[in-house]
């Protein structure tokens, strides 16, 4: 099939990270054969906005352990991308907020554990809630908009009103609260993770209303917890569709968890091959492009232009088979592993385990961080 | 918010955070903001160029003058452009 034109690239500048929060997405394997480098970033920003691409995420990993943040925002900028930087704030003082102001940054994403700092530290690993409040008022100060991203699972689902709240007194303009998915090590932590499906139900009625309550002030974006849904998510609004991201030594990835979660597929690298090449012809990004290659029950599903089959790297994950119905859908015929999961963490006999922090690579280690 | 509550003498502009500009791709006017890029038919482009200080009932007049339309008919889809991107947080009347 043909490829479309992609809208936004994810850049995935680093793996390095000050905090170790359980449910990162970064692969718990990640390569460590050497960054991109500055030059190389440039040249990767300027073939993404020649293919189409509007917007740009700088994320990682923390984006701000690179120096060369605010220059790559420049690029982007003079590119004429929007850019948008996913931070933990960590290292944000006040002369790297006027820097990356100065090059023209449009948006800030700062993620929050919880409303509160000792649950907020114990999720993050890292004595970090204090310095993220600190950071989103340099943001405020500084006039960049701001929006608060929380990741949502089993230890602070039950705050989401407090953390709205939170939104609201630091004066952000949208609010991402974001089920956790599981992928990396958040798969490795699922049952430490996964809410109750009575955790759920009061969720969902907190952020409808809150929703409604704070429409044209603050812009809530409500992420479902996809395994107590009976279809799949959009994901990515399919596969070689609207996305793309390269990871920090350089891989093209249709899905930021794709590395990991479909070690059979073959990612190309920009050391070796133009951009441009890669979205269109590489295998990767034909493999599940389109309708073609889907499998029943999604391939004469009327939903299958609406939710594209789910998401690949779940079905790799929970299937074996990247190419099968995403599990979660009430129609796979893998459901049912999905339905036992949910009996086990919602039967009276649960035990809820200690999660696995995240950890840096060793060879990734930086000895001082910013 | 119902359109009827939007007064005639307000002034649209574009909310913090959001950039309209060209497409080189498709040559067409898009809103770029946080996550999102929303791709604009005729109408919403003309409106959001004139997103600068004008009134709506400016607006609606200097639209009036480029299309053979029914005034009523062109006022209503006016106030409704506006009434959505607000909702969404794309433009602020002040």
């Amino acid at each position: 099939m043909m490829a479309p034109r992609p809208y936004a690239l994810l850049a995935e500048i680093t793996y390095r990270c000050p905090l170790r929060c359980p449910y990162c997405s970064n692969p718990m394997q990640a390569r460590n054969d050497g960054e991109l480098s500055t030059t190389e970033w440039t040249r990767v920003i300027r073939e993404a906005a020649a293919l189409g691409v509007l917007q740009i995420g700088f994320s990682g990993g923390e984006p701000l352990v690179r120096r060369d943040l605010a220059e790559l925002v420049r690029a982007a900028r003079e590119a004429n991308l929007y850019t948008n930087l996913i931070t933990s704030g960590i290292g944000l003082d006040d002369n790297c907020v006027r820097a990356l102001r100065d090059a023209g940054l449009d948006s800030v994403q700062l993620s929050f554990q919880s409303n509160d700092t000792d649950l907020a530290d114990e999720i993050a690993g890292a004595r970090a809630h204090q310095r993220k409040l600190d950071a989103a008022a340099k943001i405020r100060r500084a006039g960049i908009p701001l929006s608060l991203n929380f990741v949502i699972h089993r230890r602070n689902i039950d705050r989401l009103a407090q953390m709205i709240e939170l939104a609201e007194m630091l004066e952000a303009e949208r609010i991402e609260l974001a089920n956790v998915q599981f992928y990396g090590w958040a798969f490795l932590n699922r049952a430490a993770l996964l809410p109750t499906r009575e955790q759920v139900d009061r969720a969902r009625e907190t952020a409808t209303a809150a929703k409604a309550r704070l429409a044209g002030k603050i812009d809530i974006f409500y992420v479902l917890p996809d395994y107590y849904e009976a279809r799949p998510k959009p994901c990515l609004n399919g596969w070689g569709q609207r996305y793309l991201t390269v990871n920090p030594v350089g891989e093209v990835l249709p899905c930021p968890t794709a590395s990991s979660a479909i070690p059979d597929l073959r990612f190309e690298n920009v050391r070796a091959r133009a951009l441009d090449w890669i979205w269109r012809e590489s295998e990767s990004f034909n493999q599940f492009r389109g309708t073609e290659w889907m499998p029943e029950p999604c391939q004469s599903c009327p939903q299958k232009e609406i939710d594209f089959g789910g998401c690949r790297c779940q079905a790799a994950l929970l299937s074996g088979n990247a190419a099968n119905t995403d599990p979660v859908c009430e129609l796979s015929p893998n459901r049912a592993g999905v339905d036992a999961v949910l009996r086990d963490l919602n039967s009276a006999s649960h035990h809820l385990p200690a999660w696995t922090y995240r950890t840096n690579p060793k060879e990734l280690l930086v000895g001082h961080l910013p | 918010m119902h359109t009827s509550t939007i007064a005639d003498t307000a002034q649209p502009r574009l909310a913090r955070g959001v950039r309209l500009q060209t497409d080189s791709v498709t040559g067409n006017s898009v809103l770029l903001f946080p996550e999102g890029v929303l791709e604009l038919n005729e109408t919403a482009q003309e409106i959001l160029a004139r997103c600068d200080g004008q009134t709506v009932s400016e607006i609606i007049q200097a639209l009036g003058e480029g299309y053979d339309v029914d005034p009523e008919i062109l006022a209503t889809d006016v106030r409704e452009t506006l009434a959505g991107l607000q909702r969404r947080k794309l433009i602020e009347l002040t």
